[in-house]
């Protein structure tokens, strides 16, 4: 084959690539060095930095990127622990796995927004769950109406809705695990808790550190969760940055601005995965 | 059997039942009366059985024509998207030249750019077109995800070009050999690109919330997702109707390809 020109099938996702994939991504770009309101398209101009410096000196920006990280580094670990935990659990049973992948993975397939919706009701302030508390003669909980609470009942959502997602990537790491080293260990005496530390966990590094950036990448753009279950409230106690973005770009017209917020966010996780990588690549050679 | 063969299955019982106990109540309270939600699990299996509130959905209110844009968007972006990630990802697979590593290394990176970056711009850009609203703005940016070009490069890289090159030099024009011989062959690769992209669109939420404006564009998961912030937020019955009725073509697809779901999440088709 000689190096030439690219078959024509290569044209309509290409060109469909450029104009509704690269096109926007560059074009978010500039449009985040501007004042741009849709409303008033021509009075569109160049401003420099300004955005970005409105954005780091903007405590609006600052609280929903606080919210964010705590969004992020709450789930995280707690979502990664059950799914290792699953993913072990449906490597140890011979009968039924396919029955019991195909219920825990079901729900990550689902709608966030369905999701969404079925986690509003429970939260209901006459719902399932303030049902039970009531049953049990305690008091009722306002889910979504608690500052202190709305963060973490959709962050408890958020891990229902995860855990097999990230359960099933770890069970097909598991389907690659030494047999005869295992078995070996085994008959060496050591326990299960030692064979899983010494040879299960160092082989599965690369697929934890498959989970760990998915799942990072996935959580810093919590939206869905926000819109339909409180809108960033209460008193913005839920206000992540993608709905920051939204907020500005669709309600308040300032296109450039949310330009910028998407960069910072962009630039925010490419850094925190760049850390994750170097971070988990070197207790890898550590273990 | 020992317990500690047991305990596992006792285990996994428990956390199926909690991944799927929410959904039973959806489906439950959705074939409900009245629009209380029910506050016990003993006052959930109680109740009756009705059909009221698919039916309400279906006469009044606007969620049959949520579900029809769903449907109509879903379907019109699966052909296509096969087509161009078989067509495309072939050309990648077998063809050489200048720009393919660009190509492959900017696709890859699209596949986790966070989406939202490219919102306002789309916004903009279907606005100048004068799209936003109409069918082509909810359909068009689900033909750029790289996922399936980047699977089907894949798939026919691991696939022998022999009866290619035979058919080749048979003198068979390279448009042919696409359509007869390369085609009919794509069906496991094609079945992966299609189910998670067909989740994809079907689930698809940020972009048609900003890309429609009318009522009548809304699509099931964003006129869902408005329904509940409207005055009729209380009605529970309505909402978890319509939030089933959004989940059943999710649970068909499931039970066909969850095989191919699973391969599409390992290659990286997170959404």
């Amino acid at each position: 084959m000689r190096a030439g020109r690219p078959s024509v099938g290569l044209l309509p996702w290409g060109i469909c690539f450029a104009v509704f994939g690269l096109f926007p991504l560059l074009y978010a770009l500039l449009l985040s060095f501007q004042d741009m309101n849709p409303l008033r398209p021509d009075a569109s101009h160049f401003v420099g930095l300004a955005n970005y410096a409105h954005a780091l000196g903007s405590p609006s920006f600052w609280h929903a990127l606080r919210t964010t990280v705590v969004f992020v580094v709450g789930t995280l670990p707690v979502t990664l622990v059950l799914a290792y935990g699953v993913a072990a659990l449906l490597g140890r049973i011979r009968r039924a796995q396919s029955f019991f992948r195909a219920a825990i993975f079901f729900p990550a397939t689902l709608s966030m927004v369905v999701v969404s919706l079925v986690f509003k009701s429970l939260y209901a302030e006459d719902g399932l769950m303030n049902g039970w508390l009531a049953a049990s003669d305690l008091a009722r909980v306002h889910w979504l109406q608690d500052p202190r609470l709305a963060l973490p009942s959709i962050m408890a959502m958020d891990i229902w809705a995860s855990v097999g997602y990230y359960a099933i990537l770890l069970l097909a790491g598991r389907k690659t695990l030494p047999v005869e080293q295992l078995e070996a260990a085994r008959l060496e005496g050591l326990t299960a808790w030692q064979v899983e530390r010494r040879i299960v966990l160092p082989h599965l590094q690369p697929v934890i550190l498959f989970v760990v950036l998915l799942n990072t990448i996935r959580s810093f753009q919590v939206f869905i969760e926000v819109f339909v279950l409180t809108r960033g409230g209460p008193l913005e106690s839920t206000l992540t940055l993608v709905y920051h973005l939204y907020e500005r770009a669709f309600y308040h017209f300032e296109m450039g601005y949310a330009c910028a917020i998407a960069y910072l966010l962009l630039a925010l996780v490419g850094v925190v995965l760049l850390i994750q990588r170097r971070v988990l690549r070197s207790a890898e050679v550590a273990a | 059997m020992r317990a500690a063969r047991l305990w596992p299955y006792a285990a996994l019982s428990a956390v199926a039942l909690l991944s799927l106990a929410p959904l039973l109540y959806m489906a439950r309270v959705s074939l409900g009366q009245g629009s209380d939600l029910p506050i016990s699990p003993a006052d959930w299996l109680g109740r009756p059985f009705t059909l009221e509130h698919y039916r309400s959905l279906w006469s009044g209110g606007p969620m049959g024509r949520f579900a029809l844009n769903s449907a109509i968007v879903s379907c019109a972006a699966l052909p296509l998207q096969l087509l161009l990630a078989s067509a495309a990802g072939h050309a990648l697979a077998r063809s050489r030249f200048i720009g393919k590593r660009a190509t492959l290394a900017l696709a890859t990176a699209f596949l986790i750019l966070p989406r939202q970056v490219t919102l306002v711009p789309l916004y903009l850009i279907m606005a100048k077109l004068g799209l936003l609203d109409t069918y082509p703005a909810l359909i068009l940016p689900h033909l750029a995800d790289p996922f399936g070009v980047l699977f089907m490069s894949h798939y026919y890289q691991t696939m022998s070009a022999e009866l290619e090159d035979a058919a080749r030099t048979d003198g068979l024009p390279a448009r042919t050999i696409f359509w007869r011989i390369v085609l009919p062959l794509s069906g496991p690769g094609l079945a992966v690109v299609g189910v998670n992209g067909f989740l994809t669109t079907w689930n698809s939420f940020l972009h048609p919330l900003v890309l429609t404006t009318s009522e009548s564009m809304r699509t099931l998961p964003v006129g869902l997702a408005l329904f509940a912030q409207s005055e009729y937020a209380v009605d529970w019955g309505a909402l978890l109707a319509g939030s089933t009725v959004a989940t059943l073509p999710v649970l068909v697809a499931f039970a066909i390809f969850q095989r191919q779901i699973v391969e599409g999440v390992l290659q990286g088709s997170g959404r």
